[in-house]
């Protein structure tokens, strides 16, 4: 009884954060609604039971939507959004994507084939979930991590303008980098 | 007698007091920090959290904008006082505790929310030319940000934030307008507060009656530099964030003012020095920042420890230590500074064509472009020009440009 | 393992820790009246110096409190009120003794991710009055986040590692003999260090130092900036406390019992970190990122590498 007032509360103030996204004409604000929307699902993620993951989605969802507000200072120093913009670009197309994708995602609910249970819910659903996806596809899953650390890594380097001939020197022999601001291991 | 009003009362016996100077305020600042300390009062950086607003110095009509705006920015209830010498700092600030226990509730929050701009925060507060700044928008009275090539050349948001005359720890007078980039200084602009003429700079004044005939005790002169250079490394430290040793280096400036003698004062003194000169997080941090090579010093006229140390913000502080220590062994020397004596204040030569705070006002801009705000305020107070030396040329006689 | 505390705790748990807030903000008002004003006198001056926070915080209640133009009142609101709310969820999991309000299976992790909020909140608080001083404030601490936030993650990872479990009981449990900061000291050092990034205070409290200001608190005034400066101090309080069971075994200890052994470990832990704040200036920003990446970051994975293969041996 208890979880399904939970379960409804968080999903409706999921939905409604959500919603609410695109009708703040702040970006300040409609970065912590996405956030309060999203804090929701990883408490109904909790609430099935799958802590790690609820409380992993809690963490990584804060710190995601933190550095998102760094981009947002970049672009917009003005604080507290003085200027009211509108979170909507290309309504139409975007309210038609939106409705196309939604009813494929309800479709797909209410159509699929779900299994019914069988056996019992484990003591552990994180182990289990850990193991069925590392288990086998362990190689996989290393090799998708390092990939996408790679093209992270890659993606800075050739976004920079400067590269290291800048830092150090045409003939790469200068002790100290040239860099705008110096770091804190004496370079 | 209700709760708020009795919590207001004992909030009056030892209200949270955020002073500034105006130029020329140098004295009676040094006599309202006195005074705070001996009381325990408090002292706030920002005017927001503070009771009671302290003028240090006497204001002039023009004073009043931005001193009205500081004040405008504290909660209610609040009062101002002015102590235009230190020998009226304890009274003044009896009548600064009296006034805000008479003083009636007002619904400030309301009157605000109506008035609309009335004050802005500090980016509005601070600043009095606004209108001659470079094609921005306004949105409730408030200046926006506009885009500009970043150092990277991506284009991003260049927000325009004057900075002074009424910010703590900041040199009496001064206003900076810098242009930022994210944390990034990408112009400076410098302004400053019309300086009265009357009066000679507080921390000049040995060399200068000396040069004009009195009979000055070397003795004097060195612990006047000696608190000059205290109350620089003071607001060094309380800008790098160290309050304790800031807090220490201004207790012992005020002992050195107040004639505390050699013994009494030596030893702790040299145990302070010693630990600011120690310190290799403080060194750590302030290495590398704003350097000044001797050469590019006397090209721009920069005459005294700027010059002197010939590097970074961490150099200019050495060389303060060191002229504090240096000072501390002259300071019983009775003997007269002679008439053929080379003036040199604490900030540099007294006998230029310029007072060297101009000097050093003017490799600022070299300085701070580029840097980062939290590097940009420490540059500055590694500098510490005095804006009350500007109109006073002593010896040449020349105003000041 | 510990057990779950009874549901009074959960009432206690506040006030415990405003209490031992208190307590670590009066020691702190000591010692920094002691370098303006020098040593107390009477042993009645120091009480009076001990209880400068309370002053201060009676002080801000009588405010009236103010808004500067064009704030987001709203997000200030929340941002200051998320501060406090955030130290009191981290404190759930915290033993006191080896009783814990809130024992949960990924505990460890549960406190980080409630560490994290006060990033968001004190941005929040700083975007929201609109006042540029107070916006550099808050964007310091989000641009500092992650250099704060992966030593800091390691270096809990690693106690977690020690004991094989997420749950903060069973940490605690396998420190029964050995305490962690025996043969995880890089681990404990760099904890201490991202605990005070992470109450934003001390020698990183650049988000609301005094160069700008007092940054994101520049412009709050009244019940606001009670809260913020308050949940600052408690999040101190939380995070120091934090080290006890993850390093310094908790309850663990002879002779007394284990509630006292927390509080005595968790006490010294604040008066450590009270008293080295007295050393050190406030650490420069971006010196500290650099290296917080290249140093704090292998120093942590080494580590943590070190007890894996402890662990995997064992």
């Amino acid at each position: 009884m208890l979880d399904d007032v939970i379960f409804w509360a968080l999903a409706l103030l999921a939905v409604a954060a959500g919603v609410m996204v695109f009708r703040f004409d702040s970006m300040a604000r409609a970065t912590y609604a996405l956030l309060t929307s999203l804090l929701c699902v990883g408490g109904e993620v909790l609430l099935l039971g799958l802590d790690y993951l609820g409380v992993v989605i809690v963490l990584m969802m804060t710190i995601e939507m933190a550095i998102m507000a760094v981009f947002m200072v970049m672009y917009m120093m003005n604080p507290a959004g003085l200027m009211p913009m509108t979170m909507v670009h290309n309504k139409k197309g975007a309210a038609v994507i939106c409705a196309a994708v939604f009813a494929v995602l309800a479709a797909g609910i209410l159509l699929a084939p779900w299994p019914s249970r069988r056996g019992r819910a484990s003591a552990d659903p994180t182990r289990d979930l850990g193991r069925s996806l590392m288990g086998p596809q362990m190689l996989t899953m290393m090799t998708l991590g390092v990939a996408l650390f790679a093209t992270i890594v890659v993606t800075v380097v050739l976004a920079t303008r400067r590269g290291r001939y800048d830092r150090f020197g045409d003939d790469l022999k200068a002790r100290t980098a040239d860099d705008p601001v110096r770091g804190g291991v004496g370079r | 007698m209700d709760l708020r009003t009795r919590l207001r009362s004992r909030v009056a016996r030892r209200p949270r007091v955020f002073h500034v100077a105006v130029p020329g305020g140098t004295e009676a600042r040094l006599g309202v920090e006195a005074e705070l300390r001996l009381r325990g009062w408090p002292v706030s950086g920002t005017p927001a959290d503070a009771d009671l607003l302290i003028v240090c110095g006497t204001p002039r009509p023009h004073d009043a904008e931005w001193l009205d705006r500081l004040e405008a920015g504290m909660p209610q209830p609040a009062a101002r006082v002015v102590v235009q010498g230190p020998a009226r700092a304890a009274q003044a600030l009896d009548t600064g505790a009296a006034a805000l226990l008479t003083r009636p509730a007002r619904a400030h929050s309301h009157e605000e929310a109506r008035g609309g701009g009335h004050d802005g925060g500090h980016a509005d507060h601070m600043d009095h030319d606004m209108h001659d700044m470079h094609g921005m928008g306004e949105v409730a009275g408030l200046p926006m940000a506009e885009r500009a090539d970043d150092r990277d050349q991506l284009r991003l948001d260049r927000l325009h934030l004057p900075l002074g005359p009424g910010l703590a720890d900041w040199p009496a007078g001064l206003v900076l307008h810098l242009a930022l980039q994210g944390d990034v200084v990408q112009t400076v602009e410098i302004g400053q507060l019309p300086v009265p003429e009357a009066g000679s700079p507080y921390w000049n004044e040995p060399w200068l009656r000396a040069a004009q005939g009195e009979e000055i005790g070397r003795g004097v002169a060195a612990r006047r530099r000696c608190a000059a250079h205290l109350d620089s490394v003071g607001r060094f430290l309380a800008v790098v964030g160290w309050e304790d040793a800031a807090a220490r280096c201004r207790r012992l400036r005020d002992e050195m003012l107040s004639g505390a003698s050699r013994e009494s004062i030596g030893g702790r003194l040299r145990a302070t020095m010693r630990r600011v000169e120690r310190s290799r997080t403080l060194r750590w941090g302030t290495a590398g920042l704003g350097g000044l090579s001797a050469r590019r010093a006397r090209s721009a006229g920069v005459t005294g420890p700027a010059s002197e140390a010939g590097g970074d913000a961490y150099d200019r502080l050495r060389v303060w230590l060191r002229e504090v220590e240096r000072g501390l062994d002259e300071l019983d020397d009775a003997e007269l500074l002679g008439s053929g004596h080379v003036l040199v204040g604490p900030r540099g030569r007294l006998d230029g064509e310029r007072p060297p705070s101009r000097a050093l006002l003017d490799v600022l801009p070299e300085l701070l472009t580029g840097a980062e705000f939290a590097c940009a305020r420490i540059i500055l107070a590694s500098l510490d020009p005095d804006l009350d030396e500007l109109a006073f040329a002593p010896t040449a006689g020349a105003a000041h440009g | 393992m510990a057990d779950a505390a009874p549901l009074w705790a959960t009432a206690v748990l506040p006030v415990a820790l405003i209490l031992a807030a208190v307590c670590a903000a009066g020691f702190d008002a000591v010692l920094s009246a002691a370098a303006e004003r020098g040593r107390a006198g009477t042993v009645r001056e120091m009480g009076v110096r001990a209880a400068a926070p309370l002053r201060e915080g009676l002080r801000l209640l009588a405010q009236q409190p103010r808004r500067t133009t064009a704030a987001d009142t709203l997000l200030i609101r929340l941002g200051v009120a998320l501060v406090p709310l955030a130290a009191v969820l981290a404190g759930a999991v915290l033993p006191w003794g080896f009783r814990s309000v809130s024992d949960p299976s990924v505990g460890v992790v549960w406190f980080n991710a409630m560490e994290a909020l006060s990033w968001a909140a004190v941005w929040l608080a700083g975007w929201g009055p609109n006042s540029a001083l107070s916006l550099i404030g808050g964007y310091r601490f989000l641009a500092q986040g992650l250099a704060y936030e992966l030593p800091h993650m390691f270096a809990i990872t690693t106690a977690a590692l020690g004991a094989e479990s997420l749950r903060v009981g069973e940490v605690v449990a396998a420190q029964d003999g050995l305490w962690f900061v025996v043969w995880m000291p890089a681990a404990f050092v760099v904890y201490l260090l991202s605990a005070l990034a992470m109450a934003f205070w001390g020698p990183l409290g650049h988000p609301l130092s005094r160069d700008a200001a007092g940054g994101a608190a520049a412009e709050l005034t009244g019940v606001d900036r009670l809260v913020l400066l308050g949940g600052r101090w408690l999040l101190l309080v939380v995070t120091a406390g934090f080290s006890v069971p993850l390093f310094l075994g908790g309850g663990h200890g002879p002779l007394l019992p284990g509630w006292a052994w927390t509080l005595l470990k968790t006490a010294a832990v604040l008066a450590l970190l009270v008293v080295g704040r007295r050393l050190l200036p406030v650490l420069r920003m971006e010196r500290y990122m650099e290296s917080a990446w290249l140093v704090l970051v292998p120093l942590t994975l080494l580590q943590a590498l070190f007890v894996a293969v402890v662990v995997l041996n064992r």
